[in-house]
């Protein structure tokens, strides 16, 4: 694991919990995605996620789709990705995940891509479609050709058995991303109200700290779920507040000043 | 080089079961995992169960119409001049597709796991029609995810399933197409994963439904070779499918996989031309990748995304293709060739005018290879054609090109 990635969870959280932000990659704009990471860094989320955009991204709702399909038509692909990165830590420290579907990086060319993505700064991956007993391959081939530096970070759903938390378990670095419900991305679907049951559930299994997403918008759900776990994400809810201020047509001098109420909006979820 | 670049999955040995050499696979998200899983056991132990067994084979006779003819087509081989063509007639199945015999095996499973709902995704319609026709029949609600490009341009099967009682939902994003119907049948799925069967109807996707697929699709294959030795004496000399996903084609092929002298042919939709975006020829113009939950071949652009199809056939227009047909690909055990959409379109007509036969505008483009191939055989030589649907539902396609339209695109 990074030292950047290692820090976070060394530390006692600011405010109720830690704050895991997604925005995806080249939406709308390459300059766009990296004055709302900087931002986002500079207003306490803790970890941030960036999307890469894929043509069929199955996992995600409505609007991650729309927003794939944004950052496509800006023609955004796997190298501007990391190039978005390389320049974001120039001037930051916060630990980065990519997050992608396996296509568009296996295409790159593994090798190279996890090369590429150390060299860039990001910190860990979480690959929507490579489930944790599916990954042994590309993790050893991973490990063997950057050793620790890139984290796999695992999911855990509702769903999952035994015997996967426990292959999971065997972690010891990182946290495990644990799914509030089934199904995709997006505040469609309610959060059901025995997730803390089921987060309750992992305390003896899963050794490694505990970020619940899939579905999180409103500051009680970030106040209730900071009882019983060490960090939130909110995805969806982030990329529509952005996406509703570019369809707006604003004076860039006036958009700036909206994303900082999109900022504040973030950062109040953990007060 | 490819291959040392691509087959990284894996790396270190197969974790899962279901691989085909490197391809295959279960690329989905977490929370499927275990519904994969079920599904596998529930399949395993469908093949130890006599009562399941004797309920599918008899479902196969007496509500299919199977075994399934074994025709030769002497005037379109006399024309042709060479070998001697046999159509596997698919299309005579109830429901006019080889699609049937994949439904009522998975439909049985559902049951079998007291699954309350089904879900399907449709390209041309047929497995849509196949799955509704078997939920109307064991009393499921049935819910299809179409395409909006598909919907249009294959009315008559919209039709039939709503009158089946299923719930056509229309997708309304991406490329409108078969991909596009995956993709939000998959999105259902991780939703409602607890009660829902998903009735795939292609052997592609993740394990283990390429080799579930297979073995309900297989009884094609079965068929062909007991009727061949039966009629001719003899092991034909080609066999030839058309492949969008691969099902009828595995499904043909599976049980000749051990027999060298036997070549094999899966056609795909050479679509407008051979640059990306004008065809569907996945395993003749793709790299492998993941998509829809398995590693294989797939057309996609130089950033890994994934290109948007065409083919004058809803049921081929799809850029991926099922595991086991790369790894025969890459074995080299059976060979893939492309056939142009004016190509399956003239084979159309020939097969009607010379045979009384309207075949679906997939199983034309098997056609069109045959009348290709058959002139460069001698006459003792036999191929047989894979007929895996009829085409009463492209009437209104072959309408336009007869009026010499080229509104198929």
């Amino acid at each position: 694991m990074s030292e950047r990635l290692k820090a976070v969870f060394q530390t006692k959280p600011a405010g109720v919990t830690r704050l895991i932000s997604y925005i995806m990659a080249g939406d709308p704009t390459i300059e766009v995605s990296l004055r709302r990471l900087r931002g986002l860094a500079d207003h306490g989320v803790d970890i941030l996620e960036l999307g890469v955009p894929f043509s069929d991204p199955m996992a995600d709702g409505v609007v991650i789709q729309a927003a794939a399909e944004r950052a496509l038509s800006a023609q955004m692909t796997v190298k501007k990705t990391l190039e978005l990165v390389q320049e974001f830590r120039k001037t930051h420290n916060t630990p980065l995940l990519l997050m992608s579907y396996l296509n568009p990086l296996l295409h790159y060319g593994w090798d190279r891509f996890v090369e590429d993505a150390v060299e860039a700064g990001v910190d860990g991956f979480i690959l929507p479609d490579l489930p944790w007993r599916e990954g042994q391959g590309l993790r050893t081939r991973t490990e063997k050709s950057v050793g620790n530096k890139l984290s796999f970070i695992p999911m855990i759903a509702q769903t999952s058995r035994e015997q996967d938390i426990e292959a999971v378990s065997q972690v010891t670095e990182g946290f495990a991303y644990v799914l509030s419900r089934n199904g995709i991305t997006g505040g469609e679907v309610e959060i059901p109200d025995n997730v803390s049951v089921f987060i309750e559930s992992l305390r003896d299994s899963l050794q490694i700290p505990r970020c619940v997403g899939f579905g999180i918008q409103k500051a009680e759900q970030v106040r209730a779920l900071a009882k019983i776990c060490d960090g939130v994400v909110v995805g969806s809810a982030l990329v529509k507040a952005f996406a509703k201020l570019d369809q707006e047509g604003l004076e860039e001098k006036d958009l700036i000043e909206q994303e900082k109420e999109v900022f504040t909006w973030l950062a109040s979820l953990k007060q | 080089m490819v291959k040392e670049k691509l087959h990284v999955l894996s790396d270190g040995g197969y974790e899962t079961k279901g691989h085909f050499g490197p391809y295959g696979g279960a690329y989905v998200p977490e929370t499927l995992v275990p519904a994969l899983r079920e599904l596998e056991e529930a399949y395993l132990r469908s093949g130890q169960d006599e009562s399941f067994q004797k309920e599918f084979r008899e479902l196969l006779q007496r509500y299919v119409g199977r075994p399934s003819l074994f025709y030769e087509a002497k005037r379109l081989s006399e024309q042709l001049g060479g070998a001697r063509i046999y159509l596997k007639r698919e299309d005579l199945n109830h429901t006019g597709a080889h699609k049937i015999n994949n439904t009522l095996g998975q439909i049985l499973l559902a049951k079998a796991m007291g699954k309350k709902r089904v879900i399907a995704e449709t390209g041309a319609g047929q497995h849509g029609v196949a799955t509704a026709t078997a939920c109307a029949l064991f009393a499921l609600p049935c819910i299809v995810y179409m395409g909006e490009e598909d919907v249009r341009r294959q009315k008559l099967n919209v039709l039939r399933m709503k009158l089946l009682g299923a719930e056509v939902r229309t997708v309304t994003h991406g490329s409108c197409t078969l991909k596009d119907a995956i993709n939000e049948a998959l999105r259902d799925w991780v939703t409602n994963v607890e009660e829902t069967f998903y009735c795939f109807g292609t052997a592609a996707g993740p394990h283990p439904y390429p080799t579930i697929v297979r073995d309900f699709q297989a009884v094609i294959g079965h068929e062909t070779r007991e009727q061949a030795l039966k009629e001719l004496g003899k092991l034909p000399d080609a066999i030839i499918a058309c492949i969008g996903g691969g099902s009828n084609a595995i499904g043909i092929f599976h049980p000749f996989i051990p027999d060298p002298e036997v070549r094999l042919i899966g056609v795909e939709a050479g679509g407008t031309g051979n640059k990306t975006g004008e065809n569907a020829a996945t395993l003749c113009l793709g790299e492998p990748g993941v998509l829809h939950g398995a590693y294989s071949y797939l057309l996609q652009d130089d950033d890994g995304q994934i290109v948007v199809t065409t083919s004058v056939s809803a049921g081929l227009d799809y850029p991926g293709v099922g595991p086991e047909h790369s790894n025969l690909k890459e074995t080299g055990r059976a060979d893939y060739v492309s056939i142009s959409d004016q190509e399956a379109l003239d084979a159309c007509s020939l097969l009607c005018q010379t045979e009384g036969i309207l075949p679906a505008l997939e199983s034309a483009h098997a056609i069109a290879y045959a009348a290709k191939l058959a002139p460069r055989l001698s006459k003792d030589q036999v191929i047989v054609v894979n007929l895996s649907g009829r085409g009463d539902k492209d009437v209104e396609t072959l309408a336009q090109y007869l009026e010499g339209g080229a509104d198929h695109e």
